[in-house]
């Protein structure tokens, strides 16, 4: 399955994932979260597997079993570490100990490697047989409500390390805290290469004409996402460049403001034939992808955001984007190099017009892109990153490893 | 049909590794230019070594050469001490001991003269971090000059970066490569040449480009008949 990967990933990591697979032939590693399907964690699952057990790992994933009130809870402990108020009882906490005592009698925990995802299955801990325990954190934990974080991190620390997405997410442990980055699969339908039939049907589904500049911005309506302030910033460069907006998102069922953003959108665009906001269905991957081939210039004006990979899925098709300077959109662009950081409506539009007015910027750019993506944002590095994880923890904590 | 040999010294053959950095978060952060430079002056040799050395192994050195030097411009807006800290070599100090206490001069000087900015926002914070080197073999290897020209071309830049750049730090100031070329193929003048490219002043790509030309202008005059 990695050979899948030749001439797409750096020969050096698959290099390593060579090495790395030969030197755990047969040893087992075991992933635990909390549901197998929606959201970013189950996702990543979903394609790590496979190529972990290609390598000749002994691979599983489990999913903690729990109530309605258990998901309550840990919705409520999610957002209180993500810095929203919350109010906790000890018989919360409690429901939550013991949902995990429960799991733990079902599931079978026993693996070399154990990674224990987000905080529902943290305190599964307090049950471990054997092997190296590692908490994988996927959420923003900076500026936590702080007796929220008290409580994870009493299970946290029993860990033998934590992992983190980006150095600020990152609380304070004592015991060793990685960070390791997301990434994306450049063979998924979201990514994969397409033929040219296959683009031209996305154009022709949504009518978009193949001979006119596109501005793209791919993403919820959400306030966060700024899709008003991408419309400003497009009228802004239409007054010295021809060009098409499109607005592409989801319906997320889970965010009761979607509805009234999009109306709010739909109102902002004010009838301009130019503004396509597209309502896609959920799993919409090989359009998106489409899409983002499409258009000369990629948005991503984010106000706030989490890590934000639709940049490095935009960049990964050659497109330089530009990013609003928040979350984890600066750990992808290299402001002038691979892209464009912006503040402000104007500065995106200013960005916009430099690109519409100078191909070679745009190519050059683009190709820059592309090569930051493939050295550092690719699923390969991830696997590279946990398996590196293990190494050290066997290892007992060197600072230097070397293998092969 | 290649000849069968073992990699090592004692076949003279170089084999290319490369390195991956594993990053550690250390939980200090700096909300301002004091903290920052008492962080500084008590952080780990492997965090002065990830903000300054492996900066360069991003590959992509825009305006400013290590990582202080680029949250200073870009966050905290102070051009001047951005650009003094700029100019801070990480290659030609000795220890981390003396790098570190070139950075800390650097801020404390400016402290003085300038006086402090106030705190960044939340989430602007300046991040320790440190890293965990895993070294391996790139899949690449080369017995002669004309092989070590061909890998030059397709090795990761992580390979570059791990024996250009890293080999300092192991073969006390000097590269890999050079040493290779010197003391197993006998080409003096060449690894003169290596050794020369100031590895302050270049980009990985921007290494390998220049040794890919001077590797090709000793294999020329190899080749070439003809005394003119």
């Amino acid at each position: 399955m990695i050979s899948q990967y030749r001439g797409i990933a750096p020969k050096g990591q698959l290099e390593l994932l060579k090495i790395l697979g030969e030197k755990f032939m047969g040893r087992s590693i075991l992933n635990v979260n909390s549901t197998r399907a929606g959201g970013g964690v189950a996702e990543l699952l979903h394609r790590i597997m496979p190529i972990l057990a290609s390598m000749g790992m002994d691979a599983h994933w489990e999913v903690i079993e729990a109530d309605d009130r258990f998901f309550d809870i840990t919705k409520k402990i999610h957002n209180a570490l993500q810095g929203n108020k919350e109010d906790f009882n000890d018989g919360m906490w409690d429901h939550h100990f013991e949902i995990n005592r429960q799991n733990a009698e079902k599931l079978d925990l026993a693996a070399d490697f154990v990674f224990i995802h987000d905080p529902q299955p943290a305190p599964l801990i307090k049950f471990r047989k054997r092997g190296h325990w590692i908490w994988r954190c996927h959420i923003d934990m900076s500026t936590p409500q702080q007796d929220v974080a008290g409580r994870i991190m009493d299970y946290a620390r029993l860990y033998e390390a934590a992992v983190f997405s980006v150095a600020k997410f990152a609380m304070l442990l004592p015991i060793p805290e990685f960070i390791v980055l997301p990434s994306i699969d450049p063979l998924s339908d979201k990514n994969r290469e397409l033929a040219p039939a296959e683009i031209e049907e996305t154009a022709q589904k949504f009518d978009l004409p193949p001979d006119r500049p596109m501005i793209l911005q791919v993403s919820r309506f959400d306030r966060f996402k700024d899709p008003v302030g991408v419309i400003r910033a497009y009228r802004i460069v239409k007054k010295y460049n021809d060009c098409i907006l499109v607005l592409a998102g989801s319906p997320a069922r889970d965010d009761p403001e979607g509805e009234a953003v999009l109306a709010e959108v739909q109102n902002f665009a004010d009838g301009d034939p130019d503004i396509r906001i597209l309502l896609l269905p959920p799993f919409s991957d090989k359009e998106i992808n489409a899409l983002q081939r499409l258009a000369t210039v990629v948005f991503q004006k984010s106000l706030r955001e989490g890590f934000g990979l639709t940049v490095s899925e935009a960049m990964w098709k050659g497109k330089p984007v530009i990013g609003g300077a928040v979350g984890g959109i600066p750990h992808q662009i290299v402001h002038g190099v691979n892209g464009f950081l912006v503040y402000s409506e104007e500065g995106g539009a200013f960005r916009a017009r430099q690109y519409l007015n100078n191909d070679e910027m745009l190519k050059r750019m683009g190709e820059a892109a592309r090569e930051h993506i493939r050295n550092n944002f690719l699923i390969t590095r991830q696997i590279g990153d946990y398996l590196s994880i293990c190494l050290g923890a066997e290892s007992g904590g060197k600072t230097v490893m070397e293998i092969g | 049909m290649r000849p069968k040999v073992k990699p090592g010294k004692e076949s003279g053959l170089f084999e290319f590794r490369e390195c991956r950095k594993l990053l550690k978060a250390t939980g200090k952060k700096a909300r301002n230019l004091a903290e920052l430079m008492e962080l500084i002056r008590t952080a780990s040799d492997a965090s002065i070594y990830h903000h300054t050395q492996e900066y360069f192994f991003k590959g992509h050195i825009v305006e400013y050469t290590n990582d202080f030097a680029q949250w200073v411009a870009s966050v905290l807006e102070a051009r001047v001490l951005s650009e003094n800290l700029s100019s801070i070599d990480p290659f030609r100090q000795s220890s981390a001991e003396a790098l570190r206490s070139d950075f800390a001069n650097s801020i404390s000087a400016y402290l003085e003269k300038f006086g402090a900015p106030g705190n960044v926002l939340p989430g602007e914070e300046f991040y320790f971090q440190e890293s965990v080197t895993i070294v391996f073999p790139a899949g690449f290897r080369a017995l002669n000059l004309a092989e070590f020209l061909m890998a030059m071309r397709f090795v990761d830049s992580q390979s570059i970066y791990y024996h250009f750049y890293e080999g300092r730090r192991r073969l006390e100031g000097v590269d890999d490569f050079s040493k290779w070329v010197e003391a197993t193929l006998g080409h003096r003048d060449l690894a003169l040449r290596i050794r020369a490219i100031d590895p302050f002043m270049h980009s990985i790509e921007g290494v390998r480009e220049h040794i890919v030309s001077f590797v090709e202008d000793a294999l020329r005059e190899e080749i070439e008949v003809g005394g003119i």
